[in-house]
């Protein structure tokens, strides 16, 4: 019932869509509504890239290019109809996105920034410059699809315009609410944990790239059709720099959001054209900008030297625009302009900045992010008790590993022995090397010399996702977790493993993918019960308190279904109840049959739950046995107290 | 681009010396840049705004380029030429005066900024603080002071370097836009922080470019370069000279 009638304002918006062209009859508006459509789709793929995964791309004008492009080629040259140049363009733009984000996967920031914009312009110059597939600069011709020989016309062409908006609609939204999306979002807060949580930060980069692209040839190809002549110069670089400001505009990881921006990338152009226009709308924005800041102020939600600049300005544009006589020469210059005041004042965009100014002036604080708790039954076994019991077998094996950074031997042929079923810690003072061999362990490091073996496997070599999934997990000694991401999803994303549907499956729902979901979420509530945080499943990470944090990083190892938990500094900057909970924890784990190494501070930690303790220092192993032996061996505590 | 139509307001309507025009742009520059700073860099670090200060550089970009435009004109200008406009034969090929002094300017100019990193305290300054900013502000270093004149000074060498550039080309609005992105692939491609590096890197892409435009086509001229830059950034984001960092955990 619920969910029924959260969704009326998207069927009126729809209706609405689809009845347009019945009482619009200028084409000129259909047209501009048509190009909103279209960009809107591009922007939902962009989102992706930018909001979700936070990469900068200012490939896309090119890859919108490359759709257009594909669609308009094989109209021109072969004469395919529209069912099939949509699936071609899809593919041929994916697979451009997939060669873009092969760069990508190097470099963050400017960099990437810089690098998109090379992708774009090399992408405009190739279909200026091959005429003999593209007809260079004289651009193509088509003509709109056609039903049963007779060409479409401009509203029936809307309306299948609208048709597939909304399908992409559906189906971005499924993908960012699935698995996937989870994996994007988590790449981007926490790389490292990402990779060491078994999802590999190189595959999903790429796959965001090119689900992205797929979207921006999808509305290249019916932009070609709507525009019936495309030309290289279209697809240039203040085109790509229009999108990112779409998106920024109407707000990241928000669907309404990439609408907004797309209505007003199309109409700012307009906009601009227009004298008597941009005086009236830089007149009610300044009316609304002061209005909402005296609304702020009368509430004391801000101050009156936070609000001066962008009042002085937008009334400073609106005095502007009354003095301007022409605003052809200037438009550039407004249109920079915007942009500083968006990316100084408006940075979570118009749905993101709307929202939070509402609550402020009404008070009310969001409960929950919209997702309801699936209440669990303690029937649910959230450790998946290891199969293999044996335990004082050998599971993890180091063999003289030397671990070299320039002339630092940060690890020196160091041994190590883990049996299963054992905890065991791993004590040193600082700079002796246990970080280090934590991140050797799990594959961050590749050690300059010596061998790990894994249950028999070397695992030197192999990547940080492949090693967690075959079994080892981790804790972080600065804590990882996906920040803006909610607690429960967080969990979600260590059950990532858990998954074996696919994109299909996941745009159409089919019943395998909401099994796996359903199954993933009871889960992750069990294992939030487990630690003690089922009150704080829908509180985004980062603003747990940092004891909880620790306790959050636990549960999303475990879910992992480790044979072995790597913890790194699990007690620092806990108060003394919550070590005695961590303790409780940890004994729970090591009950179910899975491995631990321990490194810790804590010598009652340490002392308290270690079967065996190995002492790192200066990068070598010093001492090993009984935490009772290690504590009266004479070498530790000369390593400890020095002299 | 702004600091070779300001030189050439200067040389042109202001009767003024080509020699003496120099430091004039290049304080012009040194203002511009940081002004750039001030209002489009700083405000956007400030707010954690992952892209903010990308798009706030582009916005800024976009301004002058149009204030240029409104100033000067949408047409691009012949820049008089400081010395004469006889080609020189040497070694069998015809070099324009102009071009050797270009060579020379870039050359003085990358001794100088070397100097200054190196030896200079105010050098080493900009140095701490590129590698770690908090650290360098605990040492007592106003590091907000060092930014801002970080960008000044690279302001004023492209303001330096328009003026030497401009006597070759044509002076306009738009000569800046495709330069840009060129000089980050030189530098990418050279590796950052490497001086030896950016030369080759220049060479480099000189060598491509005019190679693609001589035996393919003009058109094609800019694609190798921007594909090497991809490949670079694909295989050895540090460059080809340049160092690579180990990433701490």
């Amino acid at each position: 019932m619920m969910k029924l009638k959260s969704h009326i304002p998207l069927l009126i918006a729809i209706v609405g869509l689809f009845c347009l062209p019945l009482f619009v009859h200028n084409p000129y508006y259909i047209h501009l509504a048509e190009t909103i459509l279209i960009y809107t789709i591009l922007l939902f793929g962009l989102d992706i890239v930018v909001g979700y995964v936070g990469q900068v791309s200012l490939g896309h004008a090119g890859l919108f290019g490359i759709g257009s492009y594909t669609a308009g080629v094989l109209f021109f040259h072969l004469g395919w109809p529209i069912w099939a140049t949509i699936p071609a363009s899809i593919v041929v733009t994916a697979i451009f996105g997939g060669i873009l984000a092969l760069p990508a996967l190097k470099v963050v920031g400017p960099y990437l920034a810089m690098v998109t914009l090379a992708f774009g312009t090399i992408a405009q110059i190739l279909i200026n410059e091959m005429t003999w597939l593209t007809e260079g600069p004289l651009g193509i011709k088509l003509t709109r699809p056609e039903i049963m020989s007779v060409p479409m016309t401009k509203a029936e062409y809307f309306w299948l315009v609208s048709g597939v908006m909304i399908l992409a609609l559906i189906v971005v939204d499924r993908f960012v609410k699935s698995q996937m999306g989870r994996a994007f979002e988590a790449l981007r807060d926490s790389p490292v944990a990402c990779d060491c949580m078994g999802v590999s930060v190189y595959r999903f980069k790429v796959i965001a790239f090119v689900i992205s692209a797929g979207f921006a040839g999808l509305a290249g190809c019916l932009y070609a059709y709507s525009e019936q002549y495309i030309s290289p110069n279209t697809y240039n670089n203040e085109l790509a720099v229009l999108f990112l400001l779409g998106i920024i505009m109407g707000g990241r990881k928000s669907r309404l959001g990439a609408a907004i921006g797309a209505a007003i990338i199309v109409l700012l152009p307009k906009l601009l054209d227009d004298i008597n226009l941009f005086r009236i709308v830089a007149s009610i924005i300044a009316i609304i900008v002061v209005v909402g800041a005296v609304l702020a102020l009368s509430k004391k939600l801000t101050t009156l030297k936070r609000v001066a600049i962008p009042l002085t300005g937008v009334v400073g544009l609106a005095v502007f625009s009354f003095w301007l006589e022409s605003i052809s020469d200037w438009r550039l210059s407004i249109f920079g302009f915007m942009i500083l005041l968006v990316v100084y004042y408006l940075q979570s965009g118009i749905v993101g900045f709307t929202k939070s100014f509402y609550q402020s002036i009404v008070g009310k604080t969001k409960t929950t992010r919209g997702e309801v708790l699936v209440a669990s039954d303690d029937s649910v076994s959230f450790i998946s008790t290891v199969a293999n019991k044996n335990t004082g077998v050998e599971l993890l094996k180091v063999e003289s590993v030397l671990m070299q950074f320039g002339g630092l031997k940060a690890l020196n042929n160091v041994d190590l022995s883990i049996k299963r079923g054992t905890i065991h810690g791993l004590i040193g003072p600082n700079g002796s090397g246990k970080s280090t061999m934590m991140n050797v362990l799990t594959g961050i490091y590749i050690p300059t010399a010596g061998n790990v073996l894994f249950s028999g496997q070397s695992v030197v070599g192999k990547t940080s996702s492949d090693i967690a999934l075959s079994g080892i997990a981790r804790t972080f000694q600065n804590v990882q977790l996906f920040g803006e991401m909610t607690a429960l999803q967080n969990i979600l994303v260590g059950l990532h493993h858990t998954f074996k549907s696919n994109m299909v499956e996941i745009a159409l729902h089919l019943p395998r993918y909401m099994k796996e979901e359903q199954e993933a979420r009871a889960r992750a509530v069990a294992l939030l019960k487990f630690v003690g945080l089922e009150d704080l499943a829908n509180e985004e990470a980062r603003n747990l308190p940092y004891g909880k944090q620790r306790l959050l990083e636990i549960a999303r190892a475990l879910a992992l279904d480790p044979e072995l938990l790597l913890l790194d500094e699990p007690a620092a900057g806990l108060t003394a109840p919550d070590i005695k909970e961590l303790l409780r924890i940890i004994r729970k784990i090591r009950d179910s049959g899975i491995t631990f190494i321990l490194i810790e501070h804590h010598m009652d930690v340490v002392m308290s739950v270690c079967d065996t303790v190995s002492v790192l220092d200066f990068g070598q192993k010093i001492a090993e046995g009984k935490p009772a032996e290690v504590q009266a061996d004479e070498k530790v505590i000369h390593a400890y107290l020095g002299t | 681009m702004l600091g070779a139509l300001v030189g050439l307001t200067c040389v042109d309507t202001l009767g003024m010396n080509y020699w003496l025009m120099i430091p004039v742009v290049c304080l012009f520059g040194m203002i511009q840049g940081g002004f750039v700073e001030l209002i489009g860099v700083r405000p956007a670090i400030k707010i954690k705004s992952e892209f903010g200060w990308i798009m706030s550089t582009i916005a800024l970009g976009i301004i002058f380029k149009n204030v240029a435009e409104n100033i000067w004109g949408r047409d691009a200008l012949p820049f008089p030429s400081p010395l004469s406009t006889d080609p020189i034969t040497f070694l069998g090929a015809n070099i324009m005066p102009m071009e050797i002094l270009v060579v020379v300017g870039a050359l003085v100019m990358m001794l100088a900024v070397e100097f200054f990193n190196r030896k200079t305290i105010y050098g080493k300054a900009v140095v701490a603080t590129a590698n770690d900013r908090d650290a360098a502000g605990l040492m007592g270093i106003n590091t907000s002071v060092v930014i801002t004149f970080s960008y000044a000074l690279s302001s004023l060498t492209a303001a330096f370097a328009g003026v030497l550039i401009a006597p070759l080309t044509l002076t306009g609005a738009t000569m800046g836009g495709a330069l840009g992105l060129k000089a980050f692939a030189v530098a990418i491609i050279g590796g950052l922080s490497s001086g030896l590096g950016i030369i080759v890197g220049g060479l480099i892409l000189g060598i491509v470019e005019t190679a693609t435009g001589f035996y393919i086509s003009t058109g094609y001229k800019d694609v190798p370069g921007l594909i090497l830059l991809l490949l670079v950034l694909a295989y050895k984001p540090s460059g080809l000279f340049g160092k690579s960092a180990i990433k701490k955990v």
